[in-house]
């Protein structure tokens, strides 16, 4: 980084103390497609809505929930293009702390080396902050976690967070229906009610996404079909 | 009291706004749209094929050099909307890629990987200061060995998806409308219904007749995967069937 023309930071402090390009970058999060995700006593699941522009959009093209490790996913709020970086990022600093350590690396160490890019571009030279919040999914030996991480680079662990447009709404649902002893099935059943709560239009397996990890430790995204299986559950 | 626009400078470089946008790369597709020409892509069954307006607009233009779709390999095609110089040095560093692909992992570039590759830069320049987004929506055929007919569509914000038809330009949205229509149930055209929908889509939506000359129409085929650019012959039989269907 550091681009030559523009060796100073384009994020500077405003007479305020404020970094007002990251506040302007967490508006542009808050106005992406409502994403979610819980942690319950024996997994994970992340969620997002998935409205595509237009009918003619194969949506078997578009996958948002994306695999960083075998036992880590992220899903995310905000502009889909800086997504796309990120998640490349993390894959290689997770292969190449495999090659160092011969270990898959901790679900805490990805976020934090995550964070650290992020964190980066508020800093660099000729750079903007990243417009996406990410919701980092993880079942490693300290048992289920869910992190998320901001365009500051700032992260938390949380027993349930939402992000996007709907965020106020979802947040307010989710703490009135987590548990701590919640099961990933209930979990899985709590998001979608909470995804149905502020979705405009009809909710179906084509346009939201799931993704879990249990205690198996692998993460996979739900197919469609197992989308609808959950949907009608609901109902 | 606070410099809340960054002095101004969020619409000269891609920093953000206080709303959270882009501006330059809203500009970018404005431009795009100023740019006068649509161009509409379809996906069939066996078959992809992408139709744009050639305009000349000079009559001492040597017509063969004016041309927005070009081939990155033998099997992949681009259509681009937009700014043309833009649209060539992207097309440039398409066909390197592409043939560093093949290169380095000895078989042909699939028609997402090149698509992602073109919106992963797009999205270089959406937060780099230092170049601006190029001024071009890019529409890519080709046949995928699993997938079979693929047509992506990049643009300057480094989004990209698959669609069954879609179209770019200055009567973008108007397309869209008429091919949803079209689409609505998953239709499966053969080749010549595929190549006739997007010319009729192009004629509908610009409301007039064409000529052979004064389009541009590539196809890529699931019988033979290579893309080929239609010449005017070709583009005739296409629109004669048009005219006498209707």
């Amino acid at each position: 980084m550091g681009d030559s023309q523009y060796s100073f930071s384009l994020t500077t402090f405003s007479p305020s103390g404020k970094l007002v390009q990251i506040e302007h970058a967490l508006t542009a999060v808050g106005s992406g497609q409502t994403s979610l995700g819980i942690k319950a006593a024996n997994g994970v699941v992340i969620a997002t809505e998935k409205k595509l522009p237009s009918i003619l959009v194969d949506e078997i093209s578009v996958q948002k929930t994306q695999i960083l490790t075998p036992n880590i996913g992220v899903v995310y709020s905000g502009m889909g293009p800086d997504s796309r970086v990120l998640v490349r990022k993390s894959r290689k600093q997770a292969e190449q702390y495999y090659r160092l350590y011969k270990e898959p690396i901790p679900v805490t160490q990805l976020v934090r080396e995550t964070a650290t890019v992020m964190q980066e571009f508020t800093q660099s030279g000729g750079v903007r902050p990243f417009g996406v919040s990410l919701l980092v999914a993880g079942y490693d030996d300290k048992g289920p976690q869910l992190y998320q991480v901001d365009p500051s680079g700032s992260y938390f662990s949380w027993k349930a967070s939402a992000m996007g447009k709907n965020v106020s709404n979802a947040k307010t649902f989710l703490e009135k229906r987590y548990t701590e002893e919640m099961e990933l099935d209930d979990a899985v059943h709590t998001a979608i009610l909470t995804l149905k709560e502020g979705f405009e239009g009809q909710i179906s397996g084509k346009n939201i996404e799931i993704g879990v990890i249990g205690s198996d430790r692998i993460f996979k995204v739900l197919s469609p079909s197992e989308v609808e299986d959950y949907l009608q559950e609901a109902e | 009291m606070s410099r809340g626009s960054g002095g101004g400078y969020d619409r000269h470089i891609t920093i953000f706004s206080p709303e959270g946008r882009l501006y330059q790369v809203e500009y970018a597709f404005k431009a795009v749209k100023a740019a006068g020409v649509t161009s509409i892509g379809v996906r069939g069954k066996d078959s992809v094929c992408v139709v744009t307006q050639k305009k000349v607009p000079d009559k001492l233009l040597d017509q063969t050099s004016v041309t927005l779709l070009f081939p990155i390999t033998k099997y992949l095609g681009l259509l681009a909307t937009g700014i043309t110089a833009d649209a060539r040095t992207l097309v440039q560093q398409a066909r390197n890629e592409a043939a560093e692909f093949r290169f380095r992992y000895g078989y042909e570039m699939p028609v997402d990987v090149l698509a992602r590759w073109i919106a992963d830069k797009s999205q270089v320049y959406t937060q780099h200061a230092y170049m601006r987004p190029l001024g071009v929506v890019a529409m890519i055929l080709g046949i995928d060995e699993e997938k079979g007919p693929q047509l992506f569509k990049c643009d300057p914000a480094g989004h990209f998806f698959g669609h069954k038809a879609t179209s770019a330009g200055g009567k973008e949205q108007e397309a869209i409308n008429f091919l949803e229509k079209k689409m609505k149930n998953d239709p499966e055209f053969t080749y010549e219904e595929t190549v006739q929908t997007a010319i009729s889509a192009l004629q509908s939506v610009l409301q007039e007749d064409f000529k052979a000359s004064e389009i541009e129409v590539g196809v890529v085929r699931k019988e033979d995967q290579i893309f080929k650019v239609l010449s005017t012959d070709e583009i005739d039989e296409h629109l004669t069937a048009i005219s006498e269907r209707d």
